[in-house]
């Protein structure tokens, strides 16, 4: 009964994306407590697969009962698991606040919305818990359709960006499938633990290189790796503010999750000289993005804007913790992982909240803040520390296992790299807080164009305390969780 | 909007191949297994049908509005589609593992052709009518809701 | 050299799905219409389908579906189905992305009476 939990993890969101048209004919009302009861079994099924998965090591899922490598199996290690249980929290939270913003249309109209985020959902988990490339193409392609959707349902400007999102990201999963067919005509085989067998001796092969360098492409698309980071700013500005939460923490995130597999998985890095040109590419391309993501949000005018170029920058920093081929850096950057998509979540919580409530969109209308908004600015201030890696924040752990692990291997770019990115981040948090706090940045009163509310509202103020205490928590528990990470990472033998 | 087609040489041909091309889609459904074939070129092909239909007739005379109400069986053929699989769960075995069905009478291999005919009748229906949901949100013709965003 | 351009020709399949490849990368990158983008988009995707079909093909073979059920099945007779299984995969998803990209072009041009990207972007300024 128990190894059963990842395919029900993967039904639950479906069956009530299925089910939904047919439940808001007759009642229009319950398309949100369905898909808020879908995300809470999804988060209580996510914890009891990592318990599980604790007690009696990994599940292999074999589809259809056809052994690997002839079908396809799903694989709930302590990675994926753990992974799993971030993302159906995060949705989970994410799913309260933006019920509680004001969507426009009909409920009919709003099931359309809710669908799309289940059909999410379970794409996600389809990713996460894949051990099949293909199975990973298709999963990936069902999130991109609804992320773009969701994008769109905007209208206006949104559309545009959310065209040009799905441009990108169905030319970057054509480059992820030619090159699954450059593995497959190297291998004769998909299956991941299949590859890893084969894969060490072909190397060296033409075939395999290009084929991993499209694979590489591809992802690095789907997770908007500068400079192929085009489409996020835009699309996460101008998406609705009840849905940017959502989708800016969960869908780059997963994308480099699978390209984490794929490195470490299946093609075996940080073993031999081959690969550690691959890796030292991937390093490279992150301390460009950490960097350049950074840079580029120091000059942002726009709140969401600006959030989102931190998201480029934090998928850098990733990158970096998971191109240097040792264990430390790669349990950091998963811990990183998990963290930023948490931080992310709050950050476009706090600007949704900052528009909706108190009318402030840009950087001149913060004063606004300044003496009406303490959960907020106690919100902001608690994922600033963390993004900018102050202890006892997670983001700092984070930082600390990548820094580990880049001096253990040597590349001391790497750690520079870190280095100014943190810099670069603190010059863009200070931008914000200055702005809200130093009184010569204009009054409160004349600035805000709305009437400023009272304090946000209970829903609102919980949203944002649970994130906060989660990312207080990821810090304080740390160890535990990276000792997962460790334990999970060991089998590579890195 | 779209109207019948004027030409009666259209109109009378159209009404004879209509129920041709769903005979073909519902013979390549079933023969999939033996044959090129199987549960998305049925679709595909029953789609097609009921798009001709609309194109052809229009949306108001009854051939055409029969196309246009398919619309409110969106997700039908997924549900079928995931209820074997269920099913299966249910019997014991995997998801999707159609051994595990539990339907007395058949030997293994009888259940495995019969779930993956059962699943494939959930892609078809699915597939088609996700072709003229397409279709008929592009163009303006109000079929439920209104156009979907 | 001579023997680079034998193992070109000898492979038209490959040399087929790298001019499809860039040509449709081409259409989708410079052309400023949103539907001849889409038309690249799909091109390209056809591509890497075409791709994948051709490297299943064997010297001799017959489609895979089993001639008769009893004897001896030679797996030589038969092309690769793997290939074939994950071409109808990607072509439904072909099928879908293209479904959703033409459905916010269509909304695109309720919004902007327009169709070119250049002018689009000049309205949105």
């Amino acid at each position: 009964m128990m190894k059963h939990i990842p395919a029900v993890l993967f039904l639950i969101p479906l069956v009530a994306a299925i089910s939904m048209p047919m439940v808001v004919l007759r009642r229009p009302g319950w398309g949100r407590p369905m898909t808020l009861f879908a995300a809470c079994a999804m988060c209580v099924t996510a914890v009891a697969n990592l318990l599980v998965v604790l007690n009696s090591g990994e599940i292999r899922y074999l589809f259809g009962g056809w052994r690997a490598p002839v079908g396809i199996e799903w694989v709930a290690d302590g990675l994926a698991s753990v992974m799993m249980i971030a993302v159906s929290l995060l949705a989970t939270v994410c799913l309260v606040y933006g019920g509680s913003v004001k969507l426009p249309g009909s409920a009919r109209r709003l099931a359309l919305h809710y669908i799309l985020i289940l059909l999410l959902l379970s794409a996600l988990t389809g990713v996460v818990f894949a051990a099949d490339l293909f199975n990973v193409f298709v999963f990936l392609e069902v999130a991109t359709l609804c992320t773009s959707g969701l994008v769109a349902i905007a209208g206006g400007k949104a559309l545009v960006f959310a065209f040009r999102y799905l441009i990108l990201a169905s030319i970057g999963a054509t480059f992820y499938l030619l090159g699954v067919s450059f593995l497959y005509a190297a291998t004769g085989t998909l299956n991941m633990a299949d590859l890893a067998q084969r894969l060490p001796g072909l190397l060296g092969s033409k075939a395999v290189i290009v084929g991993l360098v499209f694979m590489f492409i591809g992802l690095a698309i789907k997770m908007a790796l500068m400079p192929l980071h085009g489409w996020l700013p835009d699309a996460y500005t101008y998406a609705l503010d009840a849905v940017s939460p959502l989708l800016s923490s969960l869908v780059t995130k997963v994308a480099l999750f699978a390209w984490i597999r794929i490195m470490y998985w299946v093609v075996g890095a940080g073993h031999d000289a081959e690969t550690a040109q691959a890796l030292r590419v991937c390093w490279m391309l992150g301390a460009l993005a950490a960097v350049g993501g950074a840079f580029l949000a120091l000059i942002q005018q726009d709140v969401k804007r600006m959030f989102a170029y931190g998201g480029v920058s934090h998928i850098g920093l990733i990158m970096i913790g998971a191109g240097l081929g040792n264990q430390t850096g790669l349990a950091g950057s998963m811990f990183y992982l998990i963290n930023d998509a948490v931080m992310q979540a709050t950050l476009f919580v706090l600007a949704g909240v900052a528009i909706s409530h108190y009318g402030v969109r840009t950087m001149g209308d913060l004063a606004v803040l300044r003496e009406r908004a303490p959960w907020m600015i106690g919100g902001l201030i608690i994922v600033g520390l963390s993004m900018i890696g102050i202890p006892p924040t997670g983001g700092f752990f984070g930082k600390w296992y990548i820094v580990l692990g880049a001096l253990q291997s040597g590349e001391y770019v790497a750690v520079g790299a870190v280095i100014v990115a943190t810099l670069l981040t603190m010059a863009y948090f200070m931008g914000l807080f200055v702005r809200i706090f130093a009184s010569h940045y204009g009054g409160g009163e004349q600035a805000s164009p709305v009437a400023p509310a009272a304090e946000m509202p209970l829903v609102l103020r919980v949203c944002v305390g649970i994130l906060c205490v989660g990312i207080l928590s990821l810090g304080l528990c740390s160890d535990r969780i990276v000792k997962v990470l460790l334990d999970a990472t060991s089998s590579l033998k890195l | 909007m779209i109207g019948a087609h004027d030409s009666v040489i259209v109109l009378t041909i159209s009404r004879m191949l209509i129920p041709l091309i769903q005979l073909y889609a519902i013979y390549i459904l079933f023969f999939g297994q033996y044959s090129p074939g199987g549960g998305f070129a049925a679709g595909v092909i029953f789609g097609a049908s009921l798009i001709l239909a609309i194109l052809v007739f229009g949306p108001e005379t009854h051939a055409g509005a029969v196309a246009t109400k398919v619309v409110a069986g969106d997700g039908l053929g997924l549900l079928v589609y995931a209820g074997v699989g269920g099913l299966c769960l249910i019997g014991g075995g995997e998801y999707l593992n159609y051994a595990a069905l539990e339907l007395p009478g058949l030997s293994e291999p009888a259940r495995r052709s019969l779930g993956i005919l059962l699943t494939q009748i959930g892609v078809g229906l699915d597939i088609a009518v996700t072709a003229v949901s397409i279709v008929l949100s592009l163009s303006f013709i109000p079929h439920g809701e209104g156009s979907h965003g | 050299m001579v023997e680079l351009l034998e193992a070109v020709i000898k492979r038209p399949n490959f040399v087929a799905f790298v001019a499809l490849f860039l040509w449709g990368l081409y259409i989708a990158i410079t052309h400023h219409n949103l539907v001849k983008k889409l038309i690249g988009l799909y091109i390209v995707q056809t591509s890497v389908i075409f791709f994948f079909v051709t490297f299943a093909a064997k010297q001799g073979a017959t489609v895979p579906i089993l001639l008769s059920n009893d004897g001896k099945i030679e797996a030589r007779a038969y092309t690769n189905p793997l290939p074939h299984a994950l071409t109808l995969t990607a072509i439904v998803v072909q099928v879908a992305t293209l479904g959703v990209s033409v459905a916010v072009v269509a909304g695109i041009y309720r919004n902007y009476d327009s169709l070119d990207e250049a002018e689009i972007l000049k309205k949105l300024e």
